[in-house]
């Protein structure tokens, strides 16, 4: 019998308790912060010694709490961070930074000051476009969350201090594209499953012990004889947040392996890396602005605002998913998204339209980000490989 | 001469059916029962009677097709595959024209986009029992009427109303408004098969709705649902002699292309024990 790897047994062991190594820090003299959603730059944490700890939901939890203070029509991933949060299940974070990173996850970020009560709080108005003022805009919020994060660790963010952290945070962008390089292989020689759980725990633990964690998989990965095994489906998957193994596992038990994803707790923070500009702080807006390539930043300006053109509109938008499906010989996309997340919900008609213009076929799954309501989607996913397979 | 047999099982959530038909593709027999809480457990019950109506035994068979919601809850069965593919296969052994199939079962509705007998592309309804069967069953339940008697009635309509809610529980209490302002029977009932109908096509048109479009399930057994459906698509729409039976036809017929599929690779045929027992789900 095959040894079980030491890189993906110590990930699965820190996914079912993803909070102990934090703690362990914590009794050891380190500031934990919380951030929700990655664009609160948690290179600025890494320079100030600060441990960034991603806020995530639990879809095996039931909402109880949250309901008295955001309606049930709102995203289900922030209701139920929110609701974590005041079943004090993040009672132990130094300190919380949010985003803008939509109308309802910046209404959270305003309740939880009030209600969680986390004792530092920053919020970081991050703006939606891509128009000429929203870099400008980004570039000149980054100051004042310098300094509150100084005053916060009572240190300076030296120039040479947040040089190193981007140095650190690019390097485990790197490590994070060699590991999915391992899914081009047929069968893949990491899971979908496995994926999530590694870039689930590289966000909750600190970024070198993150590093050493990814060598560690990519090392026992590459010598594997117990990895996936071949099967009919090679599958993308795009979408909101899947900050749990309870989907993939879904499809993965059906006769699919997940070899791509354009996905937050997957490749998409990982996939750019932080220009380091002569003012460290412009590379750094870049990247959250402009580089990563999430809903939450609409980017339709040239082509569609400009030029009234669609379709070309799409091409410029979602190209990088046929690039994806051609080097990681994905054969069908499965777009998912948590229901009522309204910037991934409003691109899938967008993405759809491109991966139908561009002979990929695709479904879509809407989800209650539950683990009980993803029975239902088994026939769907199933009979969507039926059809490409 | 010595004929191989195929058997369809379609477990559905509301119907269980299942065909039994030979290697000429003719149906020997055809079982449909209540599906409820003990036949889910009892396909075996279900096949032997089945196999009693066409003379066979269970060695017979050469290969078992499950389908339907409850296809993994059958123990006998060589392989599953989705109603969706099983579905389109058996819409288009009736009608080879066909390009789009609606199935409105008891729990849920389903639009197959079909094209040369092959499965391109589908939509289902959500996790609601709005638009389906059991919302049928639910209202005629309330009006103290039989749900096989609501078709006929709505025939006989003059004006009907306009069911604004889909929801079951909402369109229940809009029917009891409606009756107690002395709206006729027949009008509120075709206001609700226009609901289902309208609901139904406003799925369905993501596939760009073409003729042939054909309308299986217990639902499309409702003529008046069958007339509002061909109001809202515009366009006439064909059911098949028992509606019932597509997906389990379908099932029949898919399993035997795997047979035959598998002969010509020259590969073992798998198949499951050939023993009728009862799903066991605590394994």
């Amino acid at each position: 019998m095959t040894e079980p790897s030491k890189g993906l047994l110590r990930a699965q062991e820190i996914y079912q308790d993803r909070s102990h190594r934090v703690l362990e820090l914590q009794k050891q003299g380190k500031k934990i912060m919380g951030y929700l959603c990655i664009y609160p730059v948690p290179e600025m944490m890494t320079a100030l010694d600060i441990v960034p700890y991603r806020i995530f939901g639990d879809m095996r939890e039931p909402i109880t709490k949250a309901d008295a203070y955001m309606p049930t029509v709102n995203c289900a991933f922030l209701r139920s961070c929110l609701d974590l949060g005041l079943k004090e299940r993040y009672s132990f974070l130094d300190g919380i930074v949010t985003s803008h990173i939509c109308d309802v996850g910046s209404s959270l970020s305003g309740i939880w000051n009030y209600a969680v009560k986390t004792p530092f709080f920053h919020h970081i108005d991050t703006p939606h476009t891509l128009h000429d003022t929203s870099l400008v805009q980004e570039r000149g919020l980054l100051p004042e969350y310098q300094k509150a994060l100084e005053g916060f660790a009572g240190q300076e963010m030296t120039t040479g201090k947040l040089k190193e952290a981007i140095r650190v945070h690019n390097e485990q962008r790197a490590l994070v594209r060699e590991l999915y390089e391992l899914k081009k292989q047929d069968p893949p020689l990491i899971s979908g499953v496995e994926t999530i759980r590694v870039i689930k725990v590289i966000e909750s633990i600190p970024v070198d012990e993150g590093n050493e964690l990814l060598r560690e998989v990519i090392n026992e990965v590459k010598e594997r004889s117990d990895g996936p095994q071949i099967k009919s489906a090679r599958l993308l998957v795009w979408g909101s947040i899947l900050d749990d193994t309870a989907l993939p596992e879904m499809i993965e038990g059906l006769d699919a392996n997940i070899v791509m994803d354009d996905t937050c707790v997957g490749s998409r923070p990982y996939f750019s890396d932080v220009e380091i500009t002569s003012d460290l702080m412009d590379g750094l807006a870049q990247h959250y602005l402009i580089d990563v390539k999430c809903p939450r930043t609409f980017r339709v300006r040239d082509y569609y605002d400009v030029h009234k053109d669609y379709m070309k509109d799409l091409e410029f938008r979602f190209s990088y998913l046929t690039d994806y499906a051609r080097d990681w010989k994905a054969n069908g996309v499965i777009m998912e998204s948590v229901r009522y997340c309204d910037t991934h919900g409003y691109e899938v008609a967008g993405v759809r339209d491109y991966l139908d213009s561009v002979g990929i076929p695709s479904i879509y799954l809407e989800h209650d980000y539950t683990e009980g309501a993803l029975a239902p989607l088994r026939t769907r996913v199933q009979g969507f490989l039926e059809i490409i397979s | 001469m010595v004929r191989i047999h195929f058997a369809g099982i379609d477990l559905g959530s509301t119907m269980t059916k299942i065909v039994i038909m030979d290697d000429d593709e003719q149906i020997e027999s055809s079982v449909i029962y209540h599906t409820g809480a003990e036949h889910r457990r009892l396909a075996n019950k279900v096949m032997e009677e089945a196999l009693s109506k066409a003379s066979l035994s269970i060695d017979d068979i050469a290969f078992v097709m499950a389908t339907g919601y409850g296809r993994i809850n059958v123990p006998f069965a060589d392989r599953q595959i989705t109603e969706l593919s099983c579905h389109a296969r058996g819409v288009a052994s009736f009608f080879p024209n066909v390009r789009l199939a609606i199935d409105i079962g008891g729990q849920d509705a389903k639009g197959l986009k079909i094209r040369d007998g092959k499965l391109l592309d589908f939509v289902m309804s959500d996790k609601c029992a709005a638009g389906t069967g059991r919302f049928l069953e639910v209202i005629s339940a309330s009006l103290g009427l039989k749900v096989e008697d609501l078709g006929d009635i709505s025939l006989r309509s003059t004006k009907k109303v306009s069911v604004s809610s889909t929801c079951t529980v909402f369109a229940q209490q809009e029917v009891i408004n409606y009756l107690s302002d002395d709206v006729p029977l027949e009008d509120v009932i075709a206001g609700l098969h226009d609901a289902i109908a309208g609901r139904t096509a406003r799925m369905v048109n993501r596939l760009k709705v073409e003729p042939d479009v054909v309308f299986t399930g217990g639902v499309a057994k409702n003529v008046g649902v069958v007339k509002a459906l061909e109001e809202n698509l515009r366009c006439p729409v064909l059911v098949p002699e028992e509606p019932l039976l597509s997906g389990a036809i379908g099932a029949a017929l898919l399993g035997k292309e795997h047979v035959l599929k598998a002969l010509a690779r020259g590969e073992t045929i798998q198949t499951a024990k050939r023993r009728l027992e009862e799903a066991t789900f605590f394994k």
